[in-house]
């Protein structure tokens, strides 16, 4: 049994008009279940509108299932008693770096979480001064955000959710304001966390090459899991893709044009390397 | 452009002043505030400048700094010393028209100057020598006793150091949403306050709407790391005092007592 369980999760935005009644309901989620072990590193992929940030937010309680169940670390979200614990155990860094930032000082900043959690000041500081190191920030440490390039930024927020020591982090398009080396700062961050502490990682992204590393990839469209799998057994499937209105690495599409025009090559290649080795062993 | 503007007057250098705890500043210029107050005399004037000088040479902000302070106040000064001047009762000096100057008006003016520059030149070594972020934390603490009325303490200091985060955000916002619209054909600059105005509209309808957005994005970011008022709060970089400031408050309460001393016996 997983870290993060969601069982037959439905979640419906319902519109009120001004008397208070249902106007109108929205279903953004329809039956998703999902098992992530603890540890993994779990990238959702899907199409704008998918359900992938309503799914994001429903993991640590911001929002309520309206049907189905959330587990994380056994303990249901929708448990007042336990919505400190879920939020302390299942961190989340947003898309837009400026409006998570709440601290005027970057250490003040990854402090917030633990102060709010009542953990005593000494303690505070080794978890900032760990947390700033683990992700490279802490040459910043006494700076003002408002300084910071956004991918810097986006790693504070990180580090923010690290020093509240989370088991895993929901991470919603952490890199989509980023430029490119921003996003490559951000994703290799991420990398490290899961792999050196062994965080567990639930990514949510647009973009293809930073899924291709990763333990498990799920597409979702129209509010359902639609896709499972090893990034691999995934890229294999490239037209199913492109129903999804998703992308595929231009390797992988690459590979799949050869492929169709009667090239005999394995489903399934998602870095040029391999490509490159494919081809080599054709050619020669 | 805009996103040049600086927020508060923190003066980043080290100095006693500057390590003092913020409270301990607030108290002593509150005591610097009351003492000015109850002066009517050149003595206490004296004393109450010696105090400033004192003040200033401890928090090592040169003087240009301070001074800049008062400019913003010339014409506050100006209006109330030639108020003083002319309306004040007592033996004339000369007299145009209706309007004549006396020798009380004189000392009248003289004492109100001096006590509205050093009113201002007092409270700008506060906020020279605090950073903003510490100057709420002082409040919160020294204003605590106000919870205990129901006054949502903890959560107006909370709101004081997010506005400090975001006003050069919004600022910077405004300056892009400016330039989006100037390119759009939309002027800023010309016409009458009327049409000035108006079009400020485009302006603050896209701007508001952003502050809104960010406004919650921030709150479900708050929450999603266990925010939930100051109840059961801990922090960070507690205020503590430290001999500096139990110092500086005997010195405050000398300083008072002193004053008025002087003030009942002159
Ligand atoms: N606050 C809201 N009120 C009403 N409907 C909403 C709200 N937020 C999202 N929705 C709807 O729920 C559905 C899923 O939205 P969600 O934001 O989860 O998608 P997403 O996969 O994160 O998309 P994106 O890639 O654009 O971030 C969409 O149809 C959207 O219109
Ligand atoms: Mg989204």
């Amino acid at each position: 049994m997983g870290i993060i369980r969601a069982v037959n999760l439905i979640f419906d935005y319902i519109r009120h008009d001004e008397e208070n009644n249902k106007e109108e309901t929205n279903r953004a989620l329809s039956g998703v279940s999902l098992d992530i072990e603890e540890g993994s590193f779990v990238a959702i992929l899907g199409h704008n509108g998918s359900g992938k940030s309503t799914f994001a937010k429903l993991m640590n309680g911001i929002l309520m299932p309206s049907d189905g169940t959330v587990y994380i670390a056994d303990m249901k979200t929708n448990d007042e008693e336990h919505l400190w614990d879920v939020r302390k155990t299942a961190g989340m860094v947003f898309q837009n770096p400026d409006n998570q930032i709440i601290g005027n000082v970057v250490e003040e900043d990854v402090g917030f979480g633990p102060e709010n959690m009542g953990v005593p000041t000494e303690e505070i500081w080794e978890r900032v001064d760990r947390s700033l190191e683990a992700v490279g920030m802490t040459a910043y440490r006494l700076q003002s955000p408002n300084k910071l390039s956004g991918g810097q930024k986006q790693r504070v927020a990180i580090a923010g959710v690290m020093a509240m020591k989370p088991r895993c982090i929901v991470l919603d398009e952490p890199t989509a304001m980023l430029d490119p080396n921003g996003r490559a700062e951000v994703i290799k961050t991420i990398h490290e966390l899961n792999k050196q502490e062994g965080i567990t990682v639930l990514l949510i992204t647009h973009y293809m090459e930073e899924v291709i590393d990763a333990d498990r990839v799920v597409v979702m469209d129209g509010g359902q899991v639609v896709m499972d799998g090893t990034p691999k057994e995934v890229f294999s499937r490239v037209n199913e893709l492109k129903k999804y209105r998703l992308d595929v690495p231009q390797v992988t599409e690459l590979a799949d044009e050869l492929k169709q025009a009667g090239m005999d090559l394995p489903d399934g290649i998602l870095t040029i390397e391999e490509l490159v080795d494919e081809l080599a062993a054709k050619l020669s | 452009m805009l996103r040049d503007i600086t927020l508060g007057q923190y003066y980043p250098i080290d100095s006693v002043m500057h390590r003092m705890d913020p409270r301990t500043k607030l108290f002593g210029t509150m005591v610097y505030i009351v003492s000015l107050f109850i002066a009517d005399s050149l003595l206490v004037y004296v004393a109450a400048a010696l105090f400033l000088v004192a003040a200033i040479r401890m928090s090592k902000v040169p003087v240009k700094f301070m001074v800049r302070g008062l400019k913003s106040i010339v014409v506050l000064l100006l209006i109330s010393v030639s108020f003083n001047l002319f309306l004040t009762p007592g033996t004339p000096i000369f007299k145009i028209g209706f309007l004549q100057m006396t020798w009380e008006g004189v000392e009248f003016a003289g004492f109100m100057a001096v006590r509205l520059i050093f009113l201002v030149l007092g409270s700008t070594i506060l906020t020279l020598t605090t950073t903003p972020n510490h100057l709420t934390d002082g409040l919160e603490k020294s204003l605590g006793f106000l919870g205990k009325v129901g006054v949502p303490v903890h959560e107006v200091s909370m709101m004081m150091s997010i506005a400090l985060r975001f006003i050069p955000i919004l600022i910077e916002e405004t300056d892009k949403i400016m330039k989006a619209q100037m390119a759009r054909g939309a002027d800023f600059e010309s016409g009458n306050l009327i049409q000035k105005a108006k079009a400020m509209v485009p302006l603050l309808v896209p701007l508001f709407i952003s502050a809104f957005r960010r406004a919650t994005d921030l709150a479900m970011a708050m929450e999603a790391r266990c925010y939930r008022g100051g109840d059961g709060r801990t922090k960070m970089k507690p205020l503590r005092y430290e001999t500096r400031d139990r110092v500086a408050y005997l010195v405050c309460f000398l300083y008072l007592t002193v004053m008025i001393g002087l003030k009942i016996i002159l």
